[in-house]
């Protein structure tokens, strides 16, 4: 038992971190099956960062007067349950609410997991172990989503997650350790939590645009969006080889994550056509630029602050309020240019029809069947092969039909991307803004 | 184990420009940034229509192409977003169906300057078929010379006549009767070529 209760309560935390983004490749069906709006099932996402952000900190000050193993295994068993909670939701209400109880266990299980596994392999190893965890769940939330999604339906992603909680339980309560009692000797680090905010609200362009983007605007299934987006996990990883090569500074090290990661969203923002593989190397700089900047911020944030849960639970609000941030202001600017994009694609699509070579009356007849299509999208990409299944074409005609079918679906591809162009745009002007927290020169204390 | 150097963090910097720069060069290099929906032509320049319909129906569709696109040019809207418009039934304004007029009629003048306009004997035979005549009628229409066809029926005459005759904005208001769209161009159709042929028989008397 002893040696499987730090890897499990590893995994607890990044269980509770991919929770920000595991469910970004299940929207599309949680959006259908619930019968909800593209904001509504925003908020299944700003819902449990926010709840988790406002949260942290506060749970961490309630640290001091609970056994932190009692506090870690109330938190764990609270966020389990509310995972079957959540797997259970017959409305996107119930889930939402189901996903604000999540994230309250969620911050529960966080901060007493530090303190866990802290008492359990040591100061260094297990502040390490903890952020390691939060980045790894963090970046692979979305690719461990999209495949359950794919594999079963959205709602296995929280049904699997309550048997890994079930068992952290009794994990937890195995582990001795006394509350900390150590007074609030440290203000909270101002400068690598703002730049983690922001980071983070930076990071939710990749995160949850991009899977979006691949799913709804491309036409992507989940588990090719998935796959797709472990582009970025993958290079997460390879960051600290590439650090500790070049060993530059933390700052400078943190400063080009920013910069990497605007690098990587301006990228996305300008893919030349909808082939994935355009997507992999802005890609591998967003995950090379997550790499060298959550755990360095989040270590640089709680380095020798103390009680270091509370300054732990700051680096959580930073993050998930950051998140929120993102989605914010992200949320509006692509369903408002997913909107605009309509005039385009149906004037683009009206053109190719009315020049494609078949005869008038298969025109008219697709026309029709296109023109249902879209006025039913109501801000989503039309689904078209209905139009043309619809046909009754002469064996010659086919050919055309289905090049015209291409060329159609290519300008809803088209209208998607430039859609997407400015949130992507706005992701990376915040990570520029992250690097200008970095480079910022430090104001001079007065001796 | 060394401390972090000034070295590595030139390296570091350099490292992430040349990435950053390098993925930006191809993107933009292999046409990011211009992965759009297809932009609209303007309605005004003239461009080639085509068909892949014989007869009657590819003359239709090459005069319907050609007027929205003098329609549009009229009303200062591309071609497509007047079809859309179009296209969703209803009431439509003086200024669309005037335009609309304007640019069939302009469409017939168009095609007979560029020699696209088929005689009138060619039309005959389909003509023929689709219509409700005594069958008497049309056995003798048919024996006649394709000289006499064409010196008695002008195709841009009986086109622009039954253009006047159609009721556009009865048309437009229930595109989706196709009997009720097909039963008005008939009824124009032989009306105008009635009028051509007593307007020729008055002008020869």
């Amino acid at each position: 038992m002893r040696r499987v209760v730090g890897p499990l309560l590893a995994v607890t935390v990044a269980l509770v971190l991919a929770d920000s983004a595991v469910v970004t490749l299940a929207l599309p069906d949680i959006l259908q099956q619930l019968d909800a709006s593209v904001t509504q099932v925003a908020w299944v996402l700003i819902s449990f960062n926010l709840v988790l952000g406002l949260f942290a900190v506060p749970t961490a000050m309630g640290l001091v007067r609970a056994q932190p193993r009692v506090f870690a295994a109330v938190g764990i068993a609270v966020f389990a349950g509310a995972s079957a909670w959540c797997a259970g939701a017959g409305s996107i209400d119930v889930l939402i609410a189901a996903r604000c109880v999540q994230a309250i266990g969620g911050a529960l299980a966080l901060v007493g997991c530090l303190e866990l596994m802290v008492a359990d392999w040591g100061e260094r190893r297990g502040v390490t172990a903890w952020v390691a965890a939060g980045v790894v769940g963090t970046a692979a939330g979305p690719v461990a989503g999209g495949l359950l999604t794919e594999a079963f339906s959205w709602e296995a992603i929280f049904v699997v997650q309550v048997p890994f909680a079930v068992l952290a339980v009794p994990a937890a309560l195995a582990v001795r350790t006394v509350p900390d009692l150590t007074p609030d000797r440290h203000r909270p680090a101002l400068r690598p939590n703002l730049t983690l905010a922001l980071l983070s609200a930076a990071l939710t362009a990749a995160l949850f645009l991009l899977v979006l983007l691949l799913v709804e605007g491309w036409s992507r299934s989940p588990a090719t969006a998935a796959l797709t987006v472990s582009v970025v996990p993958v290079a997460a990883l390879a960051s600290r080889p590439v650090a500790r090569l070049l060993r530059p500074s933390p700052e400078v090290e943190v400063a080009v994550g920013c910069f990497l990661v605007a690098g990587g969203l301006a990228g996305l923002a300008l893919p030349p056509s909808a082939h994935l593989a355009w997507t992999v190397a802005p890609q591998a700089l967003v995950g090379l630029g997550l790499g060298l900047t959550v755990d360095r911020l989040t270590a640089q944030a709680m380095e020798l602050r103390l009680p270091r849960a509370r300054h732990a639970g700051w680096t959580i609000g930073a993050r998930h309020l950051g998140v929120v941030v993102g989605l914010v202001i992200l949320t509006p600017v692509f369903t408002a240019d997913l909107r605009d994009a309509e005039v385009p694609a149906q004037e683009a699509i009206t053109a190719l029809v009315i020049d494609a070579p078949l005869k008038a009356e298969d025109k008219i007849a697709l026309a029709k069947g296109l023109g249902e299509e879209l006025t039913q999208q109501e801000g989503q990409i039309p689904d078209l092969h209905r139009a043309f299944a619809a046909l009754d074409l002469d064996a010659e005609d086919r050919a055309a039909a289905a090049e015209l079918e291409r060329d159609l679906d290519s300008q809803l591809e088209r209208a998607a991307t430039r859609a997407f162009r400015d949130s992507f745009l706005i992701g990376a002007g915040l990570a520029l803004v992250a690097l200008l927290t970095v480079v910022a020169p430090r104001r001079r204390r007065v001796p | 184990m060394s401390r972090p150097g000034s070295a590595g963090s030139v390296g570091m910097a350099a490292v992430s420009l040349a990435l950053v720069g390098g993925v930006l060069a191809v993107q933009l290099a292999n046409g990011g940034g211009s992965f759009e929906p297809l932009r609209t032509a303007d309605p005004c320049l003239v461009r080639e229509v085509t068909s892949q319909s014989d007869g009657i129906d590819g003359l239709t569709e090459r005069l319907v192409l050609i007027g929205v696109d003098e329609a549009a040019c009229e009303l200062g809207v591309s071609r497509e977003a007047l079809t859309l418009e179009l296209g969703q039934g209803g009431e439509r304004t003086d200024e669309e169906i005037e335009a609309l007029h304007h640019g069939l009629t302009a469409a017939v003048g168009r095609m007979e300057d560029d020699g696209s306009l088929p005689p009138a004997s060619e039309l005959v035979d389909e003509a023929l078929d689709n219509a409700d005549l005594n069958r008497f009628l049309v056995i003798a229409i048919r024996a006649l010379p394709d000289d006499v066809v064409d010196a008695a029926l002008k195709t841009d005459d009986v086109l622009v006549r039954a253009i006047d005759d159609l009721d556009l904005r009865e048309i437009l208001a229930d595109l989706d009767d196709q009997e009720s769209l097909n039963a008005q161009v008939e009824a124009a159709v032989t009306q105008a070529v009635k009028d051509s042929l007593r307007d020729r028989l008055t002008d020869l008397l």
